[in-house]
């Protein structure tokens, strides 16, 4: 806003450069510490890149790479199920009319009220009786029901904006009825499914009280688990931490950064009408 | 059937005498139904089974023998002080949370909504605290928050005075943990308002400037009506998740100390997984998820106000 | 080769009716278009038969056989779209190879990967490729077969959207509005290549517009309808010189028919404020409106004529020029009888100007007679043995 004064908006631009971006630079930084300085002498404000060496010997020594497999199994498998279901839902709310049509909607929009740790009980106890405990599919499943309703929100809005006669023209082609949607409708709108898929793979990605309460074999651990077994003790070094950390952030970041507008519009939307 | 095709038809198939008007009526239900099934199967009966947890006396040792025992859990919250803590604490996070991160995102959003050069660039690391993974989050602000050697204290400390056990105090433990928050929510409100700020319509602003209005003016009668709706579906948004947050308040005090940090979430998987406590536990979820529905609601209602005044 | 029935064909939004009652025959062959203003039911009409809408009531048969309840590929109908609806996502190719690609696909290539390649393959299947390229040839598509239509103008676009129904060798085309989305000029070739487009192929066509002159210039056969109803069936050339009503008369042509609303005292036509002329021909029975085309009257010196009139719009449109005139009562000059000017249309530019008088007059075989309350066409007989009339 150009009322306020040019100082005075250089000066707000900064403070909230250091706030937003300051823990993010101080997980390199400590990253890039020895344990001398971090313990004892004091960290330095900088980022010592000649420590990168050691910090690499010493993140070899956390299991990052499974849990980073893990971790990367869960996301895609939350993420193929999320689009696959949301797909079906979008489509259906998108272009029919049916019984139960605002129900469902509204349904979908209450899962995003509900707090993941209400439904972590029946959820153990179903899991234990269907074998999943300890799976990283059990953990994929009780994802889903989270990510699927805003991939569905997402997707909607997308088909929403294509027009109805694109359609009627794939069934005059000959398009066979689901075909319409996977060879038609999906490929128009895929900078949507791409944001969906994004947002779907992340919710994987940092998901972490399912994976703490169902996962016991730390084999299986995902990188939130992983990551978070290092809070309180002292064995592994506060620099590897750090390294682990940010290493864990990178993608989600990165990826969060290239779709941030598509979630604006998914988030408006789906919810509003929600 | 044999001359047919010699008509409009190339090729027709057998089934095109089936009725095309009861395929029709089933066909949403054929997209509808896996996603619902789905749902149905992995939220809302966990969802229901909880519910119904909360009416019964049920140990986490052994779930299956669980006994009805009607409102008695319920009985046993409103009796308890550490229930109406943790409201407490639930309502003083949330709305702070939506206050401090609503404020500050959409300073935030003002700010950026002028081109200067770099803006992408501070707009890219303003959106840092809603990209970084709670996990890692949590590990870096716990460093940051140490109070032997983290880097507050040591600015405190250079600045002569006393440090601050930032967590482990039960008057600084919610503050620091609303800091966290704020650093996470506001760059999601500050995303959404820009967005909103870039939408207002330019020839609207034109107008009132040919109407001789100042820039305050311009302000109050033309961008802050269109940005609105947005600012409070945000702060919905904001309200919603605070209730339900879990994973950062854990992480970064376990609920302590002395359960100044424990809202409605945080005390309901510790009854359950530390107390083995089932039916309490469940009835600390229920009046979390009744909180949110009930800001929900409210937001819904507003909307549909502002929609029938509209409409006027 | 399809002879298209319509029988009684009703279509109802819920409780509102939008086609009560329409049947109608088309003949194989046939260039039909549908005119109407818009609202008029003619678009719905074209769905329902294209089997995009479904059928409210009453039967569509396709030589004899009822396909209300086929799909759109099995009535093997190829449609054209007032957007033309292009899959963005294709390149021009994928667009017109589309629907072979569709013909030849089995239920197992819903299967992701195979999809994707079994569609590559079947673009390259040597029919299919030759095909594609032969059709894009003939619509002058080859230099952008790899664009997509994004990054086509209106008229590229509008001869994918050909290209793409063309290419299955349908045998009824249905095409809705296609050039309303083009400008002048454009729609001016577009209308000449869409009617040898149809002789060339030599099938059905049928073709809704609200635009008459598309309708004049590509139609073997014209309904023009109203309100979901039928207002006259017939060439063009009937329908312009034989209106069968009074809505058809004021719809086709431009500038329209002129309707005078005129009273009969014996052989004496009069107007509302005193012109009053002596028609050259036999009068119908009972009061009727005299409707005539605009290039039926002829202008006479002031004075001369039968009807007296002032000339107070002049549109010159180079061959020709317009003429929107106010008659002239014996009486008082400067009176305006009627609210409705009077269309003269002449040759050339004789250069008149406003405000010029003249008188004029018709010839009574030019004029058509509508009943002046149900705006039906009244037959006038006389009684001459060769008289048309039973």
């Amino acid at each position: 806003m150009t009322m306020i004064p040019r100082l005075l908006h250089v000066a707000l631009v900064v403070v909230l450069v250091i706030f937003g971006g300051f823990p993010v630079y101080w997980m390199a930084s400590t990253a890039l510490s020895t344990n001398a300085e971090l313990y004892n002498t004091g960290q330095s404000a900088g980022l010592q890149l000649q420590n990168l060496p050691s910090l690499l010997s010493e993140l070899s020594k956390v299991p990052l790479l499974r849990w980073l497999t893990n971790t990367s199994i869960v996301a895609l498998g939350t993420t193929v199920l999320s689009l696959t279901l949301g797909a079906l839902a979008g489509y259906a709310l998108s272009r029919f009319r049916f019984r139960g049509k605002g129900i469902i909607g509204f349904l979908l929009f209450m899962t995003q009220v509900v707090p993941e740790a209400l439904i972590l009980v029946p959820l153990y106890a179903m899991f234990i009786s269907l074998g999943l405990l300890n799976s990283l599919w059990g953990l994929v499943l009780a994802n889903v029901g989270f990510s699927l309703p805003v991939a569905a929100f997402i997707i909607k809005g997308a088909i929403d904006a294509v027009p109805y006669e694109i359609e009627e023209a794939a069934a005059v082609d000959n398009c066979p009825r689901f075909g319409v949607l996977t060879m038609v409708i999906l490929p128009i709108i895929a900078p949507s499914l791409a944001a969906a898929a994004i947002i779907a793979f992340f919710a994987g990605w940092n998901e972490y009280l399912f994976a703490a309460t169902f996962l016991m074999d730390n084999t299986m651990w995902p990188a939130s688990v992983g990551l978070a077994s290092f809070i309180g003790q002292y064995e592994t070094p506060l620099s590897a931490v750090m390294g682990a950390a940010l290493i864990f952030s990178l993608p989600a970041v990165v990826f969060f950064l290239i779709i941030q507008r598509k979630i604006v519009a998914g988030i408006t939307s789906g919810a509003v009408k929600g | 059937m044999t001359d047919i095709s010699t008509g409009a038809a190339r090729s027709l198939p057998q089934r095109a005498r089936k009725s095309r008007f009861s395929a029709k009526a089933v066909l949403p239900y054929i997209f509808i139904l896996p996603p619902v099934m789905y749902l149905a199967v992995f939220m809302f009966w966990p969802l229901a089974r909880q519910i119904y947890l909360s009416f019964t006396k049920t140990r986490l040792i052994n779930p299956s023998r669980s006994q009805f025992i009607g409102l008695d859990n319920y009985d046993r919250l409103l009796a308890s002080p550490d229930f109406y803590s943790a409201l407490h604490i639930t309502v003083v996070y949330s709305v702070m949370a939506v206050v401090l991160g609503v404020a500050l995102g959409t300073i935030a959003a003002l700010a950026l909504n002028r081109p200067f050069p770099g803006r992408t660039i501070v707009r890219a690391v303003l959106l840092f605290g809603w990209a970084v993974p709670n996990v890692a989050a949590s590990l870096v602000w716990l460093w940051i928050f140490n109070e032997r050697s983290g880097v507050l204290n040591r600015i405190v400390t250079g600045l002569g005075l006393d440090s601050v056990p930032w967590l482990t105090t039960t008057h600084m433990a919610l503050p620091s943990v609303l800091l966290v928050t704020v650093w996470q929510v506001a760059p999601f409100v500050m995303l959404v308002m820009l967005a909103a700020l870039q939408s207002v319509p330019e020839e609207v602003r034109e107008a009132a400037r040919i109407d001789n209005a100042d820039k305050l003016n311009i302000f109050r009668a033309v961008t802050l009506p269109h940005v609105m709706p947005t600012l409070q579906l945000v702060s919905l948004l904001v309200a919603v998740w605070s209730i339900r947050r879990f994973d950062i308040i854990y992480l970064l005090t376990g609920g302590g100390p002395i359960g100044s940090t424990s809202t409605l979430i945080v005390k309901l998987r510790q009854t359950a997984f530390e107390n083995h406590d089932l039916g309490l536990a469940s009835a600390y979820g229920v009046i979390g998820l009744i909180l949110a529905l009930s800001v929900a609601t409210i937001h819904a209602l507003f909307n549909r106000h502002r929609a029938k005044r509209s409409m006027q | 080769m399809p002879q298209i029935t319509l029988g009684n064909i009703r279509k109802s939004f819920g409780s509102s009716t939008v086609i009560p009652d329409f049947s109608a025959q088309i003949e194989d062959g046939e260039f039909l278009v549908l005119l109407g203003p818009s609202g008029c039911g003619k678009s719905t009409l074209l769905r329902m038969i294209a089997g995009l809408s479904d059928i409210s009531g009453g039967d569509l048969r396709f030589d004899g056989t009822a396909v209300n309840e086929w799909t759109p590929s099995q009535r093997g109908v190829a449609f054209v779209f007032q957007s033309y609806a292009l899959y963005p996502h294709m390149t021009v190719r994928e667009n017109i190879a589309f629907p072979l690609i569709m013909d030849a696909f089995q239920k197992w290539y819903h299967i992701p990967v195979v999809n994707s390649v079994m569609r590559w393959k079947l673009m390259r299947r040597p029919d299919i490729a030759e095909r594609t390229d032969h059709i894009a040839r003939q619509l002058e598509l080859t230099p952008m077969m790899d664009r997509r239509p994004a990054n086509l103008s209106g008229g590229q676009r509008q001869r994918v959207a050909l290209a793409r129904s063309l290419v299955r060798d349908p045998s009824l085309y249905l095409l809705d509005e296609p050039l309303s989305n083009l400008d002048a000029k454009l729609r001016t070739q577009m209308r000449s290549e869409i009617s040898a487009l149809h002789k060339r192929v030599k099938k059905t066509f049928i073709y809704v517009t609200h635009d008459q002159v598309e309708a004049m210039t590509m139609a073997t056969k014209i309904i023009v309808m109203n309100k979901g109803e039928i207002q006259q069936i017939g060439t063009p050339d009937e329908i312009y010189a034989n209106p069968a009503n009074t809505f058809v008369a004021r719809f086709v042509g431009a500038p329209p028919m002129n309707l005078l609303n005129v009273r009969q005292h014996g052989t004496v036509l009069s107007l509302d404020g005193g012109a009053e002329w002596t028609h050259p021909g036999i009068l119908p029975t009972k009061q009727a409106s005299l409707g005539i085309r605009p290039e039926n009257l002829n202008l006479r010196p002031e004075g001369e004529g039968l009807i007296p009139i002032e000339v107070s719009l002049v549109e010159r449109l180079g061959a020709e020029t317009l003429l929107g005139c106010r008659m002239v009562s014996k009486a008082a000059s400067e009176t305006l009888l009627g609210e409705d000017l009077i269309f003269v249309r002449v040759q050339g530019n004789p250069q008149i100007e406003a405000s010029a008088r003249f008188g004029l007059s018709y010839a009574a075989d030019d004029v058509r007679w509508y009943d002046q309350t149900s705006g039906q066409a009244v037959t006038v007989c006389d009684n001459s043995p060769l008289s048309r009339c039973a």
